[in-house]
Order: structure tokens, then sequence, then C-alpha cells
């Protein structure tokens, strides 16, 4: 208990005053917490103040947010000339950096993260990880030691105090083996926990299956690649008794609220919208029962940007999501104002509050704005199509699908054993109901084609000799 | 009445008052505890620490030092200790400071001509009650009888060493003796005394409530027989039996070093009785032992099946046997 306090004083200074974590320390709390479950079967009854950061706290956030982005700007000025000629171009003091200074400042794009790599180093870089390159050439980002030993000890803490992850529980990990911050960090954290991790990568739906049946409590994969795995568990006649998991979280792209319930019904698990982004890293997000992303506020600055003014958007515009990580959180390759370029809507005036109101919140993640359509009628956002498409009766998942603005309306290119056995006129009016003027064409092509039509994460299908490989990779071998 | 019965019927009565009090506390009142922290191993090493360290600083102190530091000590500890029995906090505030005014006035009387009966009867209440809650905290925050056991060995030890190579406990009882807030309990009515250490029930009373939180009613019954035995009886009259045997009464014989083996063995013999109860299962939460999560979800083991003779590890091919080119 003494050295529980001690240990919860020092991260309390390293998070309010910005000082380094001691990675130690942090692990320290990870055991502390699993020793308290042990004796007492759940957390004190003040774990909320503690999971939740003193950045929830509303009276204080707008202080400790300026200190922090000072902190950061600081950090980034005399790690990085680049940095310094951004803030001395825009006219900054990084010195005196406030949320309303911060606006001056340009945005970080994709182009220049990729193209300035080396000049944002501002720590000695240990591990790289990349994007999946889904949406373009991947993005590479280069993490400290510190960083990638810091991030799993912090999680950790935070899933065992959340009860979302304990010594009783096996992770399967499907997902791409280029994401190596994620693995990393999933493997890390399952050890400090005491949790079994198997990680299975991006194999055979059949094969992760089998691999699920057998034990595995928490799936951590991507939208598209559980939408595989709901086929093909529905194609075996698989159920909740066949599985032990209670937890898939499911990130990366659009998961819609006909696959949630989809894989509900058929893991008998609850399945978890993540929202975490490679570049920004470890900022990650939480989202509520309204489906608001909130992003943690205890981790980075997170601003939704009108897409077309570059001013904050307005209460119900739609925007991009814009974040900085923070100092001492992210030290190695930093980003400041990073233009994620996810959608999202800034919260409407009258919007009724949830259970995480204390934080920040936005919209859900709408899909990337490049995807973003402009009709006659409004703008129509990736969601807005893939919420329909994946909740036509009888369609596998993941729903091939490719939508484009055309005489100001939606044009929807269906392959022809997507559509759920509906006719182009039945598809058209489920975009009706959702006020969506689609016109739908259905066009006989192959797998491969429909494949490219939508390429999705699940589509880095990873051979193995285990299984015959899968029709769709088999023309490559 | 003689000197000896009154010392063994008033350390008898007060060396099972605290076990039998903080039971009581620990059935019907639920300590406060933070969110994360479980009272352990390290705490008993803190715990031992303060022990040790302790002794020094009280006679470092000058004279009016002690009381005063003593006082707020007490205050501080009431205050903790029961928060969650006075939950008015100006109630409880009240009742601290009246208590603690009622010791001072009783001393005062005392040292204006009255009889010492009442300052020892009030200062051991305050004792008294500080070691209950004391106990209580650290069992609540699951302070198991295990570590009770290891800490009343490791004050044994102590004891031993300070009563007799160092002799600072004698030195320290006789500068305690007389002043308000003095950390022992104990009666004196007349010409005849009876005087136990703070540290001594604060023993006692953590040996019994952690005994009762591990093993239940039979924690709590071997707790009090060994207590009676070995905290009350045997440090009372091993006086005399030294006295026989060497013809030289010693004046003071600290408790815990016949508590401290005693307390231990009472441990290993309910030990056998099965693992120790946590707080979850009194608080009615989830238990989660380590024995039980030995990779529950790898399943049952594979049967065992012997090795057939004949199976022989396989070489990688390109290692087996020499290949002819020609
Ligand atoms: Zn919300």
């Amino acid at each position: 208990m003494f050295t529980t306090a001690v240990r919860q004083m020092r991260v309390a200074f390293s998070t309010v005053l910005g000082r380094p974590f001691s990675v130690p320390v942090v692990q320290g709390l990870v055991r502390d917490a699993l020793a308290t479950l042990e004796e007492f079967g759940t957390p004190g009854d003040d774990v909320g103040q503690l999971v939740d950061g003193p950045y929830a706290d509303p009276t204080m956030r707008r202080e400790l947010q300026t200190r922090a982005l000072q902190r950061t700007a600081r950090h980034l000025t005399t790690g990085a000339p680049y940095y310094r000629d951004r803030f001395a171009a825009a006219g900054v003091d990084p010195a005196g950096l406030t949320p309303e200074t911060l606006l001056r400042l340009p945005v970080m794009t994709r182009a220049e993260l990729v193209s300035r790599q080396r000049d944002l180093l501002c720590g000695r870089p240990y591990l790289s990880t990349r994007s999946t390159g889904s949406t373009g050439a991947p993005v590479e980002v280069w993490l400290s030691r510190q960083e990638i030993t810091l991030w799993p000890a912090l999680i950790a803490l935070s899933l065992v105090l959340r009860g979302e992850l304990t010594p009783d529980d096996h992770v399967q990990l499907s997902i791409s083996s280029r994401a190596t911050a994620a693995i990393q960090e999933d493997v890390e954290l399952c050890g400090l926990v005491g949790a079994g991790c198997s990680v299975v990568g991006l194999v055979p739906p059949d094969e992760a299956l089998d691999r699920l049946c057998e034990s595995a409590t928490v799936l951590n994969t991507y939208p598209s690649y559980l939408g595989l795995l709901v086929t093909a568990a529905r194609r075996r006649g698989l159920g909740p008794d066949d599985f032990a998991l209670h937890t898939v979280n499911a990130g990366g792209e659009v998961l819609s609220a006909a696959l949630v319930a989809a894989a509900e019904a058929t893991f008998g698990a609850r399945i978890n919208d993540a929202y975490g982004a490679t570049e920004v890293l470890p900022v990650g997000g939480r989202f509520c029962t309204h489906r608001h992303l909130h992003p943690d506020p205890n981790m980075g600055y997170a601003e939704t940007i009108d897409l077309e003014t570059g001013a904050p958007a307005e209460p119900g515009r739609l925007g991009t999501l814009v974040v900085t990580p923070y100092h001492p959180y992210r030290e190695c390759m930093p980003v400041l104002r990073y233009d994620t370029r996810d959608l999202v809507r800034a919260p409407a005036a009258d919007e009724p509050p949830c259970e995480l109101a204390a934080t920040p919140g936005m919209s859900h993640i709408l899909g990337k704005a490049r995807d973003l359509l402009t009709t006659a009628s409004g703008p129509v956002t990736p969601r807005d199509v893939v919420e329909v498409m994946d909740a036509l009766p009888g369609v596998r998942w993941p729903v091939r699908f490719a939508a484009e603005e055309a005489g100001g309306r939606v044009r929807v290119t269906v392959p022809d054993d997507h559509t759920g056995g509906l006719s182009t006129g039945e598809i058209a009016g489920r975009f009706a109901d959702h006020g969506i003027d689609a016109q739908v064409v259905v066009v006989p092509m192959g797998q491969e084609d429909a494949r490219r039509l939508r390429p999705l994460r699940c589509d880095l299908l990873e051979q193995t000799f285990t299984r015959p490989v899968p029709t769709l990779v088999r023309e490559f071998v | 009445m003689s000197r000896t019965a009154f010392l063994v019927l008033v350390t008898f009565c007060f060396a099972l008052a605290a076990p039998l009090a903080a039971a009581a506390y620990f059935r019907w009142v639920r300590a406060a505890r933070p969110a994360v922290g479980v009272f352990g191993t390290g705490d008993v090493f803190v715990m031992m620490g303060f022990v040790v360290v302790l002794p020094f600083a009280y006679l470092a102190l000058p004279g009016w030092g002690l009381p005063t530091v003593l006082g707020l000590v007490f205050a501080g500890g009431l205050s903790v200790g029961y928060e969650r029995v006075v939950t008015h906090r100006w109630l409880r505030r009240g009742l601290i400071l009246g208590l603690l005014g009622a010791d001072l006035a009783a001393w005062a009387a005392w040292r204006a001509g009255a009889a010492p009966l009442w300052f020892t009867a009030v200062n051991s209440v305050v004792v008294l009650l500080i070691a209950v809650s004391a106990a209580n905290l650290s069992a609540q925050g699951g302070l198991r009888l295990r570590h009770a056991a290891w800490f009343t060995l490791g004050l044994a030890v102590y004891d031993l060493t300070f009563a007799t190579a160092i002799p600072i406990t004698q030195k320290l009882a006789a500068a305690i003796q007389g002043y308000p807030f003095a950390p022992s309990a104990g009666l004196r009515v007349g010409d005849l005394g009876a005087v136990i250490g703070m540290g001594d029930l604060l023993a006692y009373a953590l040996f019994g409530v952690t005994a009762y939180k591990a093993y239940g009613r039979t924690g709590l019954r071997v707790a009090l027989v060994v207590v009676a035995a070995f905290g009350a009886l045997a440090p009372a009259l091993s006086p005399l039996v030294i006295e026989a045997v060497s013809g030289h009464r010693p004046s003071l014989i600290p408790a815990q070093v016949f508590f401290g083996p005693g307390a231990f063995l009472g441990y290993l013999l309910l030990r056998r009785l099965g693992p120790e109860r946590r707080m979850a299962e009194i608080l009615g939460n989830p238990v989660n032992r380590p024995a039980d999560r030995r990779a529950r979800w790898l399943g049952p083991p594979a049967p065992a099946v012997a090795p057939a003779a004949s199976v022989a590890p396989a070489r990688p091919a390109e290692v087996r046997g020499p290949v002819r080119l020609s």
C-alpha cells in the first residue's frame, strides 16, 4: 500500500507536470492493480479518477492542455530544426503556445510525414512501425525504446483497472504483421497482465476460427477480417457456445452496426469499436454508448477541423480529426497537428450528454475524407454507405462495392454476388430509407475484381501450410 | 491481592480485549480503501522500520515534545480509523477531542494528587481504540495472517535485541511513564500496577483480526488461545520463574519474545486448514486465486503417452547423409 502510494504519486507527477515517466514504476502499478484484484476482487471506489486521469476534470483541463502543448512544443523545437522553422514561419512562440495560437500552425499531412521522416526525429529510434497502406503509401513511424515500453504499461494499467483484461484472458491478435507497434504493445501488455497471447496474424479465416474455438477470450482484429470470420463461422454452423470470447476489439476501418450485431450473435462477445492510428500513437479513443468518439485527453490534443475552412468545425459540421500527441508520451518521431483525414462531425450544440461527457467527444469515425461524396442533397460519408450495404439481408461480410458521385447522386457499383439477393431497386430503396439518393448498378464480376473495388485490410491475408491457400490468394502463388 | 495476581489479571484482560475488539470491528465495520493498493510484505517492512526508528525519535524529543507528538498521532489515528464508525465528520472530531481532552484532564488531576486509576483507565481506552483500528486498516487493506505472523516474529527478535543488547526498551518505558498520551495501556490502583505496551496490543489485535479474516471463528479462537498463553500468561509469570531460578527478578520482560514464536506456531497450525480467505470472499466480490488460473484457457492436459522406442528425432533433409554428386 505504501509503495503503491509512492508509485501513484510519481505517475501523477509525470501526468500533470510532464516529467518523463519511469516505466518500471508504471509496471509496478500494474502489479499493484493485479494484487488489488486478487485480494479484493475489484478496485476501490475511487478508481474512476485514476483511470480517467486529471484531464477528465473540465475545470483543470484548459490549464493542463495549455501546459502540455507548451511542453510538447518545447520538445519539438529543441529536438528538430524542422519544427523550429515551422513555428517561426507561422510566427508562433512555442513557449507561449495555447489551444488558440496552435490554430495558426499548419496541419501536418501524410505526405509530409512520409517525405520528411528524418527531419522529424527528436529521439533515438528503436522500432519502426508501418501503417498498412490501405489509404496510400504506408507511413513508417519510428519509436524509441521508452515509448514502446511505456505505452503497453499505461494501457495494461487502464485495462486491468477497467476490468477489461485479467490474467485469465487469452488474447488472439489477428492483425497485420506490419503493425509492429500494435503487436509489440499487445504482446507486452499481455505479459504485464499475465494473460496469454497468440499472434495469429491474418491467416485464412478458417484457421483463425479454429484457434478462436480452442481458447481465445479476447480477439483484436480489423472490421473487414471480423466480417470474414463471421461469414466463415456461419458457414460452419458455429455459435456462441463454440467460443470462449468475451470481447472483440475491431478498429482501423469503418465498423457497421449490422456487423456488430452479427458478430455479437455469432461469437456471444461484446464487440468494441477501437480507434487508433499509427501516425498519432499513443493517442487512442473510446466510444460511448451514443457511439461518439472520445479521444483520450490525457495523451494528446484532438481537434475537429472543418474540411473547407481549416478552422475548428462548427457544431454539427463535418471535419477531419487533427491530433497532437503530448510529450512525454510521444518523443522519438513526434507529430504536430497531424491531419488523420478521418472524417468526424463536431458535436451538435443540443447533443444529449453521454456517460463520457466529461471528456470532449465528436461523432463516430465516418470514413476517410477523400471518400466523402458531395451530392445534391448534401454530403454522404463512407460510413453512410457502409451502414446500408452491411445491413443488406443475406450479404456475406465484408461487403464489396464502390461508391462515387454521379450527377448529384451517389452511384453504387455492387458485384453481383454481394447484393444479398436483392434487386437494384431494392438496394436503392434501402439507401432511400437512410435519406440517400442512390443509383445502384449490379455488375457481374469475379472475386478478384470485387476485391479491387473496395480494398480492405483483410486482403493482406497471409499464407500458411496448415490449410490450402484460399482461391483469392492462389493466383499469386 | 498480590502484585502478581493483579498483573496477570490486568494483562490478561487487555491482551484479550485487543483481538476481540478488532474482530468485532472487522465484522461490523468496513474500512475505506484506496483505488489501488494492498497491504503487503512491503508495508510489513515499513511497519518494522517505524518500530525500529520511533523509540529513538521519542527519546530524542524534548520533554514536552513527546506528549505533543503522541497527541497529534493519536488524533490522526483515531480520525482515520473511525471514519466509517462515526461518519458525521464534526461529531467524530468532537468525540476525539473530548476523549483526548479527558486523557489530558485525568493526567493533570493525577499530577495534582488524584488517584492514578482514572488517567490509566482513560489512556488505556485511547490506546486500545487506536490498536484496534490500526489492525483493521491493515487487515481490511489486505494484510494476511502470514504477514502478521512474520511481523510478530520480527518484533520478537527486535524486542530481544533491544531489551538485552541495547537497553532502549527500559529507557523508553521509563520515558513514557508519567506523561499524557503514553503509548501503553494498563491500570494503577494504589501501589498495584500493570502496564502493557501499545506495540504489544497492536501485535495481538493484528494477529487476532488477520486470523479471524483468514479462517473465521476457528482462526479467532486459536488466536485468542495464543494471545492468552504467549501474550499474557507467559510474560506475566516469567519474572517469577526467573526469580525462582536465578534469585534476581527482572524489572521488564519483553512480551513479544514469547508472543512472536507462539503466534508463528499458531499460524503454522491454522495454515493446515487451507488457503487464507481474501477480502474478496468477505466482500462477496468475484474471487480470483492464483491456483485457479493455471492457463485455464489451454484446456485439460493431453493424456500422457509413452514414447515409442522406434521414434527417433528426424534430421532435416539437408544434413541426411553424404550426397554423391557424380
Ligand atoms: Zn459520448
